[in-house]
């Protein structure tokens, strides 16, 4: 294990390298494609993937796009998901939901905006008009 | 101490030879009394023999005297015996009386540095998570203007953007580059798709590139001995009890598949 060296330059290559692998993860189709091909039943790969539990820490954290991707990296630590993303209806699923998920924020805004509108208009007959032309 | 005690044993106590002395006194008297008694009406069979018996009496007598001595100062040492052992006793309650204080200070002190142990933990738990808020906050910003995390407003069934990088943002990476990765789009969405609807993966846009390197001028990944073939260090998390535990996986292949 201390036999391994490697340059700063090869390291941040393999920063970039892990940095897009994990995100990778984010995206349940790609997972399935791995359980198809049946990486997720290797030793080494899921020892990488305990690995790869360091860009939960903030200092790394700090640059992912898709934060998802941590949510499947600590789900993939378990066999049993493993197992189950070899199924094709499962990783749709997954898929689904996850973007139902990823609309929550934007619905939950669109809600709040509707009910504010629907209080402004019930203001909007008590104040008395200034023969406004630009309302026509 | 047990062949003292033999050796007391052996010979009488002071009361015994008081008591034969006393009994020696009153053989004695008895026989002078008996002899002067007698030597009024006759001669003395043995001449001298008054003498001696007066001679033993006395003798008798003077032991008798010396053991009453011996008695006293007996006494004494018996008296002072007692008042020692109920100091010993005093001192005896003493000491245990200070042993449970002792063991109570203990318990107190003790609970103390636990607490205080547990209260250290926690600061250090807390320092250690502790991230300026102006960095959190830049970071929602990025991940929310990026739509990675909150869809965005107007976002409808065909919209090719996902929470997570889609092939052609997965083949335009490096690793993308590297190593064969899925030609069939298997999320559906191929790049023609999106230019033919007109819209432009968000990969092309120029702030936050999911893959970005600029910002980690200093920072690189963990080490590692390349040989993930190894078990790593750490308890397995198939045994944590939120998740239905299956058997252990059998696999045994030797492949590294980076």
């Amino acid at each position: 294990m201390s036999g391994f060296m490697e340059t700063e330059e090869q390291a941040r290559h393999r920063f970039q390298l892990e940095l897009e692998f994990v995100q990778c993860l984010a995206n349940p189709n790609y997972l399935n494609f791995l359980a198809q091909r049946g990486y997720l039943r290797e030793k080494p790969f899921v020892n990488y993937l305990k690995y790869l539990l360091y860009w939960k820490e903030p200092e790394y954290a700090k640059f992912l796009k898709y934060p998802h991707c941590l949510h499947m990296l600590e789900l993939l630590q378990y066999e049993h998901f493993r197992k189950e993303l070899v199924n094709a209806q499962c990783t749709k699923f997954i898929d689904e939901q996850q973007i139902l998920h990823w609309q929550h924020y934007s619905r939950k805004r669109t809600r709040l905006q509707q009910a504010l509108a629907e209080q402004q208009q019930q203001h909007q007959p008590q104040a008395p008009s200034h023969g406004n032309t630009t309302s026509k | 101490l047990a062949s003292a005690f033999m050796a007391a044993a052996a010979e009488k106590s002071t009361k015994e030879k008081l008591l034969s002395t006393l009994d020696d006194i009153e053989v004695l008297s008895r026989e002078l009394i008996e002899m002067l008694a007698l030597s009024r009406t006759q001669k003395l069979p043995q001449p001298g023999e008054d003498t001696d018996i007066l001679e033993l009496l006395v003798q008798r007598d003077k032991e008798f005297q010396e053991l009453m001595q011996t008695a006293v100062e007996q006494g004494e040492v018996h008296q002072e015996m007692q008042a020692l052992e109920k100091e010993v006793e005093k001192r005896d309650s003493d000491i245990q009386q200070l042993q449970k204080q002792l063991k109570e200070a203990e318990h107190v002190l003790a609970t103390a540095v636990y607490q205080a142990k547990e209260k250290l933990k926690s600061i250090e738990k807390a320092r250690k998570g502790s991230i300026s808020s102006e960095e959190i906050i830049k970071y929602a910003h990025r991940i929310s203007a990026s739509n990675a995390v909150c869809a965005p407003l107007n976002w409808v069934p065909g919209d090719p953007r996902r929470p997570y990088p889609t092939d052609l943002e997965m083949r335009s990476g490096i690793l993308g580059n590297m190593s064969n990765m899925p030609t069939n789009g298997v999320n559906g969405h191929l790049p023609g798709d999106a230019l033919a609807a007109g819209r432009l993966p968000d990969i092309l846009t120029p702030q936050y590139p999911w893959q970005s390197a600029d910002v980690s001028m200093g920072i690189l990944p963990p080490h590692h001995g390349n040989d993930f073939g190894l078990e790593p260090p750490g308890h397995n998390k198939e045994n944590e009890d939120d998740v239905e535990a299956m058997s252990t996986d059998s696999s045994s292949s030797s492949s590294d598949s980076d």
